[in-house]
């Protein structure tokens, strides 16, 4: 186990700049989910920390100790691909004990540490297939197994899941989690996927265009995004965003296109956000705060016509016009609506995000 | 309209299709195959049966004067030797070099890379004839005129072998499982013999079968190479017996036939892995 240290990293391919200037802290044994859109330099980043990519400056360093140029074995980190890449004419048994033969260990012992990886990841049946005969969930396994048969200092996973159908996805997601509070390796888990980053991991790191957006903990991105970027990408549905202006010059109230008045912000105590100086403001809502009643005390309205529902079974999502564009609010009573109806929506005042709007700059 | 698709298809057409699929087959095997029974044939009769009218289409009684006779105009199992150790060692090395050259374009980002590949294929594109005299004269440069070493020695590196393995490891390896080697551990040399060479294995196999068809086939370079009897390459022995005035043909085709015994029994063993090589990426998802 190791922690790992990121300082000013940067890469850049000729001219396109992948990652700008990264820091990270991650503790021993700390499980850190690395998100962001398709793109935005998270399997880069990776690659780096793996040691199968140089950075273009800046330094990693692993338990305090400069890594930058030694190969991969060097700074003893596993590696599990979203590909899987198992040797395909190699057994599971090989496969999971190939770098074990590559560092010269006896042959008694690869045995033993196989054949108790195998165990823990129900394994032991399949030992002497080849690849081309295990199903998807199996050849994750193995490759969950190559890494974790040899004790590395680090885990990187490189969207291990996406290949799966999502059934298993959620089940490969739990044995995840219960391997890591088994074995407590620290962790570096790449994914394009927010559920399986907010269930998974200890901190979130949200990357985009190459830059870190913000690092917390789910509960925290959840609650306190920096940026429309990191409170769009949290949460699903993902969070509603309307245009507003200060309504005069005192800063008492926001107003929307449409007229409607918002209260000013209260400043929260974690976010970086000093609404009082910018002019353009985006009000942002997450569907799952709107509700469909009147507003009480500590509440605003907002009201809009409906467009359309979408049932998920468990509840609705309703498509309203407010302000000019459509915003989704969670309705789990599912109530009967029509189409085209006024509706009344209630958010409370705590509930609101608010940024900078800096699209209008 | 299942009704319409169906007619098109009785049982009667799909015979007559298929009866004429079969024959197309069958006349392009005996056009491949009669030249080579002819020569085996000639090679049991005397030179007067084999000219004359019309010529004997059966098995003679001259085969063994034949081989006693082929054994009088050429050392033919010195000669059989020479030709086994050129193509052997060519075709070893050239499987080899060419495969661990191709790795290099495969598995390395450097600068120049793509000009240097291009410029090798593009060398593919020179007629070989124009090489023989600078071929010629590299190899009196060199001081290895009439060995052997000067005819399987170049070939070993050949543009078109590590063109053919590299395409083959484009379509068949995946970069994520070298990048899956190196996390393990391997350095490159390993992941090219433990994890690359086995999983190219039918191009090996298809690059080895055309190197050694091309060095047993070869007969110019031989020409300008060599010039002791004793060191003559089947095809250059079975030529030099040919000016004679009186050309033991029977014998001649003896040889002929038996030099073609080598390459049937290599093509018979890796028959399986050429089919799979060069058809290999036409299937693969």
């Amino acid at each position: 186990m190791a922690s790992l240290q990121l300082s000013n990293l940067s890469k850049s391919f000729n001219q396109t700049k992948v990652l700008e200037g990264l820091n990270l802290m991650v503790p021993e044994g700390e499980f850190i989910a690395l998100i962001g859109p398709s793109g935005c330099g998270k399997s880069t980043l990776l690659r780096i920390i793996a040691g199968l990519d140089e950075p273009t400056s800046g330094d990693v360093l692993l338990d305090g100790q400069w890594v930058n140029e030694l190969s991969p074995r060097e700074r003893k980190v596993a590696m599990v691909f979203q590909s899987y890449a198992l040797y395909p004419h190699m057994t599971v048994f090989e496969n999971i004990g190939f770098n074990l033969k590559i560092s010269k260990i006896p042959r008694q012992e690869i045995r033993q540490r196989v054949t108790q990886t195998a165990a823990i990841l129900d394994l032991e049946e399949l030992l002497e297939r080849k690849p081309s005969q295990l199903s998807g969930g199996q050849r994750q396994r193995v490759a969950m197994g190559r890494a974790i048969v040899r004790n590395p200092n680090l885990f990187l996973f490189d969207e291990p899941l996406s290949n799966l159908d999502a059934k298993l996805r959620v089940q490969m997601r739990d044995e995840i989690k219960k391997l890591h509070k088994a074995i407590k390796t620290t962790s570096i888990y790449v994914t394009h996927d927010q559920v399986e980053a907010m269930t998974l991991a200890d901190r979130i790191v949200i990357l985009n265009d190459g830059v870190i957006q913000q690092i917390g903990t789910p509960q925290q991105l959840y609650n306190t995004p920096v940026n429309p970027f990191v409170a769009g990408f949290i949460g699903s549905p993902s969070m509603n965003f309307l245009n507003g202006k200060w309504e005069d010059d005192h800063k008492t109230a926001i107003i929307l296109k449409d007229g409607t008045k918002l209260p000013a912000p209260v400043p929260k105590s974690n976010t970086h956000f000093d609404a009082s100086t910018q002019n353009d403001i985006l009000i942002g809502m997450r569907p799952e705060h709107l509700h469909l009643r009147p507003a009480m005390s500590e509440d605003i309205q907002v009201k809009g016509v409906l467009d359309h529902i979408e049932p998920t079974g468990a509840q609705n999502y309703l498509k309203v016009r407010v302000d000019g564009q459509i915003i989704t609010a969670t309705d789990l009573q599912q109530s009967q609506l029509q189409s085209q109806q006024p509706i009344e929506l209630a958010i409370a005042h705590k509930n609101l995000h608010f940024f900078a709007n800096t699209a209008h700059e | 309209m299942q009704n319409v698709k169906r007619s098109a298809h009785t049982p009667k057409t799909q015979t007559l299709a298929r009866l004429a699929k079969l024959n197309f087959l069958a006349f392009g095997i005996v056009i491949t195959i009669f030249p080579f029974v002819w020569v085996a044939l000639m090679g049991t009769h005397t030179r007067s049966e084999i000219f004359s009218s019309p010529p004997p289409f059966y098995i003679g009684d001259n085969f063994i004067d034949n081989y006693y006779k082929l054994l009088e105009i050429m050392p033919f199992w010195l000669v059989l030797w020479n030709s086994l150790f050129i193509s052997v060692m060519g075709t070893i090395g050239a499987v080899f070099f060419c495969s661990l050259c191709a790795y290099g374009f495969f598995a390395f980002e450097f600068r120049g890379k793509n000009i240097i590949f291009t410029l090798m294929i593009a060398s593919m594109m020179v007629p070989p004839a124009l090489l023989l005299i600078p071929f010629f004269l590299t190899v009196q440069f060199l001081g290895i005129l009439d060995t052997h070493f000067a005819l399987w020695f170049p070939a070993i590196a050949n543009a078109f072998g590590i063109f053919l393995v590299r395409q083959y490891m484009v379509t068949a390896i995946s970069k994520d499982l070298l990048d899956a080697a190196k996390v393990d551990g391997a350095s490159h040399l390993r992941i090219f013999l433990v994890i690359v060479l086995p999983l190219i294995k039918p191009v090996l196999a298809t690059l080895g079968i055309v190197m050694f068809i091309g060095l047993w086939n070869n007969f110019l370079s031989p020409l300008i190479v060599l010039s002791s009897p004793d060191k003559f390459v089947l095809t250059l022995a079975l030529r030099s017996v040919q000016s004679l005035g009186d050309s033991p043909w029977g014998a001649v085709m003896l040889g002929t036939f038996l030099s073609m015994l080598p390459l049937l029994i290599a093509f018979l063993f890796f028959s399986k892995q050429i089919m799979a090589g060069l058809t290999a990426g036409a299937v693969k998802g």
